[in-house]
């Protein structure tokens, strides 16, 4: 079997992820490994996101002039309001690490081949619209950093052929930075976040049970530390914006404006380039290198009904952990003694199924097989072993 | 490490005859690169014989019930860590289904302790190894199989193989034309 530099990396990669899964399950019990919950914690962050960013809401005035003294008023007047806007601050770029962890995670353990490209390209989407909406978050505060961004940001969309003007105008609600600007930003931010919520249903749906939420200590200890941070580390709000000032020297975030330091050393369109062709890539994953499938143990085919014995119990649907097995009206009685009555017939989706054989362990009636891995060759290969014995 | 005084431990019984006790491991799950031989013992313990599986959900439990039935001492599942399950769910499954084997054994006099449900990681060698004499040390303690104890172990099959259908198991022919036979839609 030939292998490529790519599957060598990957399978590297793996070894190594799986190693400190090993140091980490030393720390805690399997259960509690954060590692295993990596999209539990992203969505656990997005949660309280939304929740802050809905008291903050309460409180913002999206208007050039009130935006940063709006901002300023729940920093100062507003009970908890620093507190508040530490922890939404906070949670953004914890959401953002959680996110990338989950990429690169499944990435390595190679948990988007064949059926599972689904959550990896919603999961792209998702990926680049919390980035948006961070960035965004940055600017509708409107102090010098936020000036600054927008300038950049400007930048990056007037570099882009043809419809550079058009994104622009998309992005400010006109030619440039007017009344209209910052209800637009809030829109985006807003807006936005809404529709992660129907990228997250992409995300869920072929897959049954979706560890959506850590386990309860690392949701308390996560909204302590989230809270913690925000005491003792302000998020600043930096100077309110001046028109025509130009760009100055501002604090980066490291996780939603790093683009933004880069376009301080390259042309802003080559940013954006970059930026694009990053994603894209992403989009490959799935489907560059895929290991030839060749082992009947690791590929052993998408699972088959064996129709003659399935009596419709519904055991095979319930425990497929990707939606594969549907149960159809069947339009006809099973062979066997126990299927003669059924009414449901079990059916494989083949473009879901990930050929793990789940089913098999699952069906009590010999109903399900997968093609290069027999059922009997299984129980001929122990009756074999246990025969030399005696 | 203490590889070698496991093997010592274990062998004094079940290694002299051969394999007694059979264990499902998930290909994905604990890398079996060095530990079993070319016919799929375990080096380590050469009573025990390694049957690779695509994940330890794929395992049905009525395998390990008819190990024990055709005269294995003991039979266990190995999957990934617990959380980390390539497909996501199989080893909790399977340790379900164990457990409710486990019951069903009981009921039938037969000891649960026969069967076991591990949970090791790609690096954790020492760890299976470990837990495997630990297992072998278990079936050690409970002695040999009583014989009667077993269903279909006095000529009982047809009744303790309660199949649907009813078709007789060990005569069942090898599916193999069955792929082309069956219909998907």
């Amino acid at each position: 079997m030939r292998t490529t530099p790519y599957r060598r990396l990957v399978a590297w990669l793996l070894r190594q992820t799986l190693r400190l899964d090993v140091a980490i399950n030393r720390l805690y019990p399997t259960d509690f490994n954060p590692l295993y919950y990596t999209g539990g914690l992203a969505n656990f962050f997005l949660i309280v996101l939304v929740v802050s960013g809905i008291l903050l809401l309460f409180y913002y005035v999206a208007d050039l002039e009130g935006a940063h003294r709006s901002v300023a008023f729940i920093t100062e007047q507003v009970p908890y309001g620093d507190l508040l806007r530490g922890v939404h601050r906070y949670a953004g770029d914890a959401f953002i690490l959680a996110a990338l962890l989950h990429l690169l995670r499944n990435w390595f353990t190679e948990r988007y081949l064949y059926a599972r490209d689904n959550p990896w390209i919603s999961g792209m989407f998702l990926l680049l619209l919390g980035w948006f909406i961070g960035v965004n978050g940055y600017q509708l505060v409107w102090d010098d950093r936020a000036q600054a961004v927008t300038v950049l940001l400007v930048r990056m969309l007037q570099a882009v052929p043809l419809v550079g003007e058009t994104l622009v105008r998309l992005l400010l609600g006109d030619v440039g930075v007017t009344r209209a600007t910052l209800p637009r930003l809030l829109f985006l931010h807003v807006g936005t976040a809404s529709f992660l919520y129907i990228l997250l249903w992409w995300h869920y749906v072929r897959v049954r049970h979706p560890k959506v939420w850590p386990p309860a200590t690392w949701v308390l200890t996560l909204l302590g530390v989230l809270v913690l941070l925000s005491a003792l580390i302000p998020p600043a709000a930096g100077q309110p914006a001046l028109p025509g000032q130009g760009t100055t020297a501002v604090p980066l975030d490291l996780f939603f404006l790093l683009p933004f330091w880069l376009a301080g050393f390259v042309p802003p369109g080559l940013v954006l380039a970059g930026l694009l062709l990053l994603f894209l890539l992403g989009f490959v994953i799935p489907y560059v290198g895929e290991e030839p499938r060749t082992d009947p143990v690791r590929h052993a085919g998408v699972a088959q009904v064996v129709d003659g014995n399935c009596t419709g119990c519904e055991l095979c649907y319930y425990d497929c952990p990707y939606n594969a097995i549907v149960m159809v009206p069947s339009p006809y009685p099973g062979v066997t003694k126990a299927a003669a009555n059924r009414k449901l017939l079990a059916v494989v989706i083949d473009s879901r199924c990930v050929e793990c054989g789940i089913c098999i362990g699952a069906c009590p009636f010999e109903a399900l097989e997968l093609p290069k891995f027999l059922e009997a060759d299984v129980r001929r290969r122990m009756a074999e072993a246990v025969a030399v014995t005696a | 490490m203490d590889q070698e005084t496991l093997t010592a431990e274990a062998r004094p019984r079940t290694g002299a005859q051969g394999p007694v006790v059979v264990g499902f491991v998930c290909v994905w799950s604990v890398g079996l690169d060095g530990l079993v031989d070319e016919r799929g013992r375990l080096r380590a313990f050469p009573s025990v014989q390694v049957i690779s599986v695509p994940c330890s959900g794929f395992v049905r439990p009525n395998w390990l019930e008819e190990a024990l039935r055709l005269g294995a001492a003991g039979a266990f599942v190995t999957g990934c860590p617990y959380g980390d399950c390539l497909n996501r769910e199989g080893n909790y499954l399977m340790r379900d289904r164990v457990e409710q084997l486990e019951r069903r054994l009981q009921r039938r006099r037969v000891e649960p302790a026969r069967v076991a449900m591990l949970a090791h990681g790609l690096h954790e060698q020492a760890g299976f190894l470990e837990a495997v004499g630990a297992f072998l040390r278990r079936l050690e303690a409970l002695g040999p199989a009583a014989p009667t104890a077993r269903p279909g172990g006095a000529g009982a099959a047809p009744t303790a193989r309660a199949r649907p259908g009813g078709a007789a198991p060990a005569a069942r022919p090898a599916p193999a034309s069955e792929p082309a036979e069956e219909e998907g839609t």
